[in-house]
């Protein structure tokens, strides 16, 4: 989590925090009948996201970001001065996960969404134009989403659309091929990121006693569903143009996944006539993976091993996902990286999927 | 590629294999009647009236050929895996197999029927093993089906059959109504340390998808069967099941097994970082995992290049923990003949069957020799 290139590489970093201190933060951007129904009912921020970042757990924030108050960053201002001048970033692309564990109310999280949108465009994207930003839509209605797509996606500073991986139905599924194709169409980024809904279990079969277990979930689990659910269902071979980005969902499970992926593809093939290549090619042309956490093993030589079987230089996209604090693997992965490799992953690869130019 | 050159590859001497062979994934199933005719009073009403009520993952996920089966393993009368003399015509016999593990996927349903009736469809269910599959063949061992949902019922199932070598593993599944780290289902895991018994936890069991939200195809929920059995480890490990039964083991049966490699990297990093959250374990979670989990091959994951396979194993790291199973009569069956050439070499009488003998405690053709 602490490795980021030295200043002045022009590296990209396409997992960046920020988040309103509170819903005061947003009034400016609701209209009446929502700060109404926010005052009235008393609606707040969740002050973890929904369990997803408890404030004091090691895992929620760096000892610095703590210190500098960034959990994560609420004003661009104190952004610039602990992240973006620093570390002489290039870009960096914003992460506002603040809807995510919104309530059931549909209209709600559609004012929520839109909110967190403005607010991103007028106090952020609009003050430092290193910033680019994913924007947020309603997860429960779809047409919602594709208007707020229509909206604002054409702001060439919004390169994605960032939705949850916990759903009540997978991305892949086909009622939610409106939104993709809105995406696609206005060539963002989608952009899978961990977490989702409040009350919404982890697992199969319900809700768990431990964050560990909630937290691995992210990875070792919830995000392969959606891998599969996009592939499965065809949606690359409908939206060719379309490009998933997995963030802050780990990235060393890929490669099995895909040869348990391959092999199951060419047993049930009949199955799903749509999907006419091998699943490991879809992914590898359509989804790229953001380096944090970085789940890898302790031997040097073994890293390089699970680098490799990734293809890590194709696949992986810089991300400090500041401010939270993953612990020693990205340590590990930077450790391994070639001269190449860096480069890549730490910026060119980067520029390339979002278009940055 | 000819039988000859099979053997050749798979290190078989001439004709017989110099390797024992046990195959630890074998379903059969019972007939409805048989098990009719085991249920009395109450139980037998139900089961005239309601049948079973917990759903089947293939009325979910429709297998896409011949209901998922083999084509040719369909006996005269009666589903796959009914018919004794088929069993050992198409896998016993033509394999030389020496060990065969007995895996009744009915148990993952009927275990989570109402309490009485679930413990009563798995006590018919076992008795049926019993009277038709392993007394009259003795290369047959069993699994205790047991009512998963019911735990204090379910150890009273094992704690009946504890005594019956015929049995030798208790069969759990990975899709229970909570994950089965949770107390609830902790007095399962007593009873089976107390009968020195491993647990099989076999892919299947209730379907819910409340994480990512339900899949439209058998395909990606076949694909979820390996992120399933993850799911459990983790639930396992975290809840703190191996401090309190050091001595459980678990099999996962048909769920993969090269995850398990990156599962611990992620298990490993987390705990580093959250042992507030887990007090309780004492040392990193894959120390756990090495010392208390086994896996069968079928459906070993495939990648192109095979020696890729080999590196993955090295970082899963429980080599001596890896069984060999065929899954017979599925459709995804692997023979006993042809699949050790995915397997290392240096693995391969290990994974067919040494490692199967030392944890059941069954006869190894070559320690005999050696003997």
């Amino acid at each position: 989590m602490t490795a980021a290139a030295p200043a002045g590489t022009g590296t990209i970093d396409t997992d960046v925090h920020c988040a309103p201190a509170s819903l005061a933060d947003l009034t400016p951007y609701f209209e009446p009948y929502w700060r109404t129904y926010v005052l009235e009912g008393g609606v707040s921020l969740s002050a973890t996201q929904g369990l997803a970042y408890p404030p004091q757990a090691p895992t929620t924030a760096t000892p610095e970001a703590r210190e500098a108050g960034l959990t994560p960053a609420r004003t661009v201002g104190d952004l610039r001065a602990h992240v973006l001048d620093p570390q002489g970033l290039r870009a960096a692309l914003l992460t506002c996960t603040a809807s995510f564990a919104c309530n059931r109310n549909p209209y709600y999280e559609a004012a929520l969404t839109r909110a967190v949108n403005d607010w991103m465009i007028t106090e952020w994207l609009d003050a430092d134009d290193r910033l680019r930003a994913g924007m947020v839509v309603p997860t429960l209605d779809t047409e919602a989403a594709v208007a707020e797509i229509e909206r604002i996606g054409d702001d060439p500073r919004v390169v994605q659309v960032l939705l949850p991986t916990r759903t009540d139905a997978p991305w892949g599924n086909k009622r939610h091929r409106p939104l993709l194709r809105a995406a696609a169409e206005h060539g963002l980024v989608v952009g899978l990121h961990a977490w989702g809904r409040v009350g919404n279990a982890p697992t199969s079969s319900g809700l768990t006693h431990t964050y560990l277990e909630d937290y691995l979930a992210n990875s070792q689990t919830i995000v392969q569903a959606q891998v599969a659910s996009l592939v499965t269902e065809g949606v690359f071979a409908e939206l060719p143009d379309l490009r998933v980005t997995l963030l802050e969902s780990g990235f060393s499970w890929l490669p099995t996944l895909l040869w348990r992926f391959d092999k199951d593809w060419k047993g049930v093939w009949r199955e799903v006539p749509w999907l006419d290549s091998k699943p490991s090619d879809v992914v590898r042309g359509h989804i790229r993976l953001t380096t944090n956490p970085a789940h890898l093993p302790r031997q040097a030589t073994q890293v390089r091993q699970a680098l490799d079987l990734l293809d890590a230089k194709a696949m992986l996209l810089y991300s400090s996902d500041h401010p939270h604090d993953h612990g020693t693997g990205h340590d590990r992965l930077v450790a391994a990286l070639t001269p190449d490799e860096r480069d890549a992953i730490f910026a060119g690869n980067a520029a390339e999927w979002y278009r940055l130019g | 590629m000819s039988n000859t050159a099979v053997a050749e590859a798979a290190g078989r001497t001439a004709g017989k294999p110099g390797y024992t062979i046990v195959d630890a994934d074998i379903h059969p199933s019972a007939p409805a009647a048989e098990i009719r005719a085991r249920l009395t009073g109450d139980h037998l009403a139900r089961w005239d009236m309601f049948g079973s009520r917990v759903p089947g993952p293939p009325e979910i996920y429709p297998r896409v050929r011949n209901a998922g089966f083999r084509l040719d393993a369909w006996p005269e009368q009666g589903p796959p895996g009914s018919d004794l003399r088929l069993i050992q015509d198409q896998l016993l016999d033509e394999f030389e197999v020496d060990h065969g593990i007995l895996i009744p996927l009915q148990g993952h349903s009927w275990g989570a029927e109402e309490p009485e009736y679930a413990a009563a469809l798995c006590r018919a269910l076992n008795d049926w093993q019993r009277d038709a599959l392993l007394g009259p063949e003795p290369r047959l061992h069993g699994s205790i089906a047991i009512p998963m949902e019911s735990p204090d019922l379910a150890a009273e199932e094992i704690a009946l059959r504890a005594d019956d070598p015929r049995f030798v593993q208790i069969l759990l599944s990975t899709g229970g109504e909570l994950g089965f780290g949770r107390r609830r289902y902790w007095p399962i895991y007593a009873a089976a340390q107390e009968a020195g018994l491993p647990i099989a936890a076999h892919t299947g069991g209730l379907e819910q998808h409340r994480g990512a939200g339900w899949p439209s195809f058998y395909l990606e929920e076949h694909v979820w069967n390996g992120n399933m059995m993850a799911a459990l480890i983790l639930s396992m490990v975290s809840e703190g099941v191996f401090d309190r039964f050091p001595d459980l083991q678990v099999i996962c049966v048909e769920g993969g097994i090269a995850w398990a490699g990156p599962l611990m990297w992620a298990l490993d990093d987390a705990w580093e970082r959250l042992r507030t959250d887990v007090p309780h374990l004492r040392k990193p979670p894959s120390e756990y995992v090495r010392e208390h989990f086994w896996f069968t091959t079928q459906p070993i994951e495939e990648p192109d290049d095979p020696g890729d396979l080999e590196i993955t194993l090295g970082h899963v790291g429980m080599n001596e923990r890896i069984m060999f199973a065929s899954d017979y009569p599925h459709w995804d069956f692997d023979s006993p003949r042809h699949a050790p050439r995915v397997f290392p070499a240096a693995l391969r009488t290990g994974i067919m069957g040494a490692n199967a003998c030392r944890l059941y405690g069954l006869a190894d053709r070559a320690a005999e020799a050696v003997r």
